[in-house]
């Protein structure tokens, strides 16, 4: 059971030597943006992968295409990123095999969260927003805690950023305690797209684990377009 | 290599070589799904005592940077009276310090006339439900009836047993109508289970109990029961900072499960306010 | 040693000289002792029609299951060995509910016939996983449901073996059932007239007189999903009939 080589040694000291703590994880960094519209779906993520003060690389999509209308970001812990992802791509391959038909956003929603409850004692590290568009043709954005709680929503911020983004969306899209007359505006595509890019400009400048460049995928009933914005680099 | 074999380190399970075979393999990849085959099957941590390893993995926070945050839900509350019964919750969920969520739904519609609250993990509680919401359709398509609350609250308490003292964090009220008439447990992660009248769980509950316990009765009227419900919840949010949101007040007649109102706290807040300054003139 | 032929019906892992497996025969065999069961699908819905054989006045006819709710938009008629159908359907029962726990939707039929069929074919000697039975299931199953808004009919038999089917009958009068379905049925047909097909072809072919206590009529439809007729309704149509 122990094969990760914990609790395997007496439990004696020496002078002088130090004890390191069993330490699984680390945190590759990375953020996430998905606002959700009438007829569309905006997810974005920034291509940095970094450890620690170092920065691996530039150009690491973190946005996976999971269907024609599904695209899960992940960030956080890489390598249980890249776990979980090829899982879930695994499990949807076997999906369509045995019930000939495409998993929907909505399944694989709930799929994912039960996923990640699997392993709710030893957590994949991931923070996981999905984004898609839903049997009625809307779009819905998921977002998760690490053990899979799972909460549907129209807009979300994730990863590194997460609490510098999402005040952001709160004032832009969900015009959070405004004196409104009526209703909430709608968002636009486009203009789901500027603010997507702009939280991310907005966060380069102050996350250290956000920054290069920013993917947007955006998801309508024709497909799924791919832009990419530059970012701050330093 | 002497010492290696005087220490017999080459038994160790580390040392030994691992020829994969197709069916380990197989089982391996299994290990990374088995709750979809069967949800009461999750993965074992590679360490003992997952609440004493998992808290040092979190405790070298400091270092590391990385602390995983599970979302948490807080302030709850149901009783029963004459009418059937009330159950009210806040939504804010929080992951540490930040608010992950403002409109989280703490109130689980296992069916019809089923209603489970969550409070503490919020995944733990709602992955339970749902395995808890999947054997009471069993029961009733097996049985051709409805399963009691007794019985689904003490399949809850069951699967809290099997898992005790592995960390799961739940404190649930589980609420129902059946042949007995209605029904209130509480079920919690220690695995206690106790039938009552009043509940309130969660860090708001110390606030939100202080408003029901003096407004409750059991002969109170429909109306008065889920205003009552709904204030003490609104005192919890107000008090506790780990609750806030909005207020959901569910009433659970002998038809099933009503959904009364779903107000936001800052609402109630300047209502609540506006009273206050009507009683003095 | 020589086998004869008829010495290969002794196990279920042996194919006789001409490719059969007799015992799998001899099991879709007794489903022709089990009482009718018959099956229409309509643009407007799915009706099961069943006839339930009360062999003594003391038996309490509603104890009798022959058409079962599986889960809200699948229901299943049976006929053969009660026993081996319980197993059956409780597996169907548990595959639908897991399907649901996974994926937040309902299962489509076919899938749920094929989760099924993967447990009847599951016999003979244990292998890997283990095996269900040491012989064939004698059970044949008609699955009604809803899918995406429209009907469908699947029937499954011991040999693991699902089709889909516009009308079908199984049991001891299934060979006139499904002559006489072959003559009347039309994808076009009302419920209605369904279910007057249905009962009038099992009033033919039952060799008690057709009654409101020794049949049982389900329809399922979009709007209202399983629905068991009560034997008020029953009778009505019965009477109806003649």
């Amino acid at each position: 059971m122990n094969f990760m080589g914990i609790e395997q040694f007496p439990d004696y000291k020496v002078p002088g030597t130090q004890h390191q703590d069993f330490s699984p994880y680390e945190s590759n960094g990375g953020s996430i943006v998905a606002i959700a519209g009438d007829d569309y779906v905006v997810i974005a993520a920034d291509t940095r992968l970094s450890s620690g003060y170092t920065i691996h690389t530039r150009k690491q999509n973190k946005l996976f295409q999971l269907s024609g209308k599904t695209v899960l970001g992940s960030t956080g812990c890489w390598c249980d990123t890249l776990a979980l992802t090829a899982l879930v791509k695994a499990r949807m391959q076997m999906y369509e095999h045995t019930h000939l038909k495409t998993m929907s956003t909505d399944a694989i929603a709930q799929m994912l969260s039960i996923i990640m409850y699997n392993k709710r004692f030893f957590p994949y590290y991931v923070s996981n927003v999905l984004a898609g568009l839903d049997n009625e043709g809307k779009g819905v954005v998921y977002s998760y805690d690490p053990i899979g709680h799972c909460e549907r929503a129209t807009y979300r911020a994730g990863g590194s950023a997460g609490a510098l983004l999402q005040p952001v969306l709160d004032n832009q899209i969900g015009f959070k305690n405004m004196q409104l007359d009526g209703e909430i505006p709608k968002v636009s595509k486009d203009r789901a797209v500027a603010i997507a890019t702009d939280t991310f400009i907005s966060a380069a400048e102050r996350d250290i684990y956000t920054g290069d460049a920013v993917c947007i995928n955006i998801i309508t009933k024709d497909g799924i377009e791919v832009k990419e914005v530059q970012l701050r680099k330093d | 290599m002497a010492l290696a074999e005087i220490c017999n380190i080459s038994d160790a399970p580390y040392m030994k070589m691992r020829n994969f075979t197709t069916s380990d393999l197989e089982q391996e990849s299994q290990r990374y799904v088995s709750n979809l085959m069967n949800p009461y099957v999750l993965q074992a941590p590679p360490f003992e005592n997952p609440v004493e390893n998992l808290n040092k993995i979190q405790a070298s926070s400091d270092k590391t940077g990385i602390k995983i945050e599970f979302d948490h839900g807080t302030t709850t509350l149901g009783f029963k009276y004459k009418g059937g019964v009330i159950l009210a919750v806040d939504s804010r969920a929080t992951g540490g310090q930040f608010i992950g969520s403002q409109t989280m739904k703490k109130i689980v519609e296992i069916n019809q006339f089923l209603l489970g609250t969550l409070a503490g993990g919020a995944a733990d509680c709602v992955y339970w439900d749902r395995v808890l919401a999947k054997e009471c359709r069993l029961h009733e398509l097996r049985n051709k009836e409805r399963i009691s609350v007794a019985a689904a609250s003490k399949i809850m308490a069951n699967i809290a047993h099997e898992y005790k003292g592995m960390g799961l964090s739940m404190g649930m009220m589980l609420a129902g109508y059946d042949k007995r008439g209605p029904g209130l447990y509480y079920v919690d992660s220690e695995g206690s289970r106790t039938p009552g009248n009043v509940f309130s769980v969660g860090s708001g509950s110390i606030y939100a109990f202080g408003v029901l316990d003096s407004g409750y009765h059991w002969d109170l009227e429909d109306e008065a029961a889920q205003e009552l419900g709904r204030r003490a919840i609104y005192h919890a949010t107000y008090r506790d900072a780990y609750s806030g949101g909005i207020v959901r007040v569910y009433h659970m007649t002998p038809n099933g499960w009503i959904n009364i109102s779903n107000t936001d706290c800052m609402e109630l807040h300047y209502k609540y306010e506006e009273e206050k300054k009507n009683k003095k003139h | 040693m020589f086998l004869t032929r008829s010495e290969y019906d002794r196990g279920v892992n042996t194919f006789s000289p001409e490719g059969r497996l007799f015992q799998v025969e001899y099991a879709i065999e007794a489903i022709k002792l089990g009482s009718t069961a018959i099956g229409i699908c309509t643009s407007e819905g799915v009706v099961l029609a069943v006839e339930k054989r009360i062999t003594s006045s003391l038996m309490v006819p509603s104890t009798v299951e022959k058409i079962v709710e599986v889960d809200k938009h699948i229901g299943c008629a049976t006929s053969g060995l009660m026993a081996d159908a319980r197993t059956l359907i409780e597996r169907a029962r548990v595959e639908c509910q897991n399907h649901w726990f996974v994926y937040n939707e309902r299962m489509s039929i076919e899938s749920c016939a094929q989760a099924v069929s993967a447990l009847a074919i599951q016999f003979g000697d244990s292998g890997d996983g283990g095996s269900a039975m040491s012989r064939p299931f004698g059970v044949a199953i008609l699955f009604a449901g809803i899918e995406e808004g429209k009907p469908q009919l699947w029937h499954m038999d011991p040999s693991g073996t699902y089709i889909r089917y516009g009308a079908k009958a199984i049991g001891s009068g299934s060979e006139g059932a499904q002559q006489n379905l072959q003559d009347n049925y039309t994808a076009e047909m009302s419920l209605n007239d369904a279910i007057v097909l249905a009962l009038n072809t099992l009033k033919q072919v039952m060799e008690d007189k057709i009654n409101s206590t020794n049949v049982e009529v389900m329809t399922m439809t979009s709007e209202k999903l399983f629905r068991m007729h009560t034997k008020e309704e029953v009778e009505q149509i019965i009477s109806d009939l003649a």
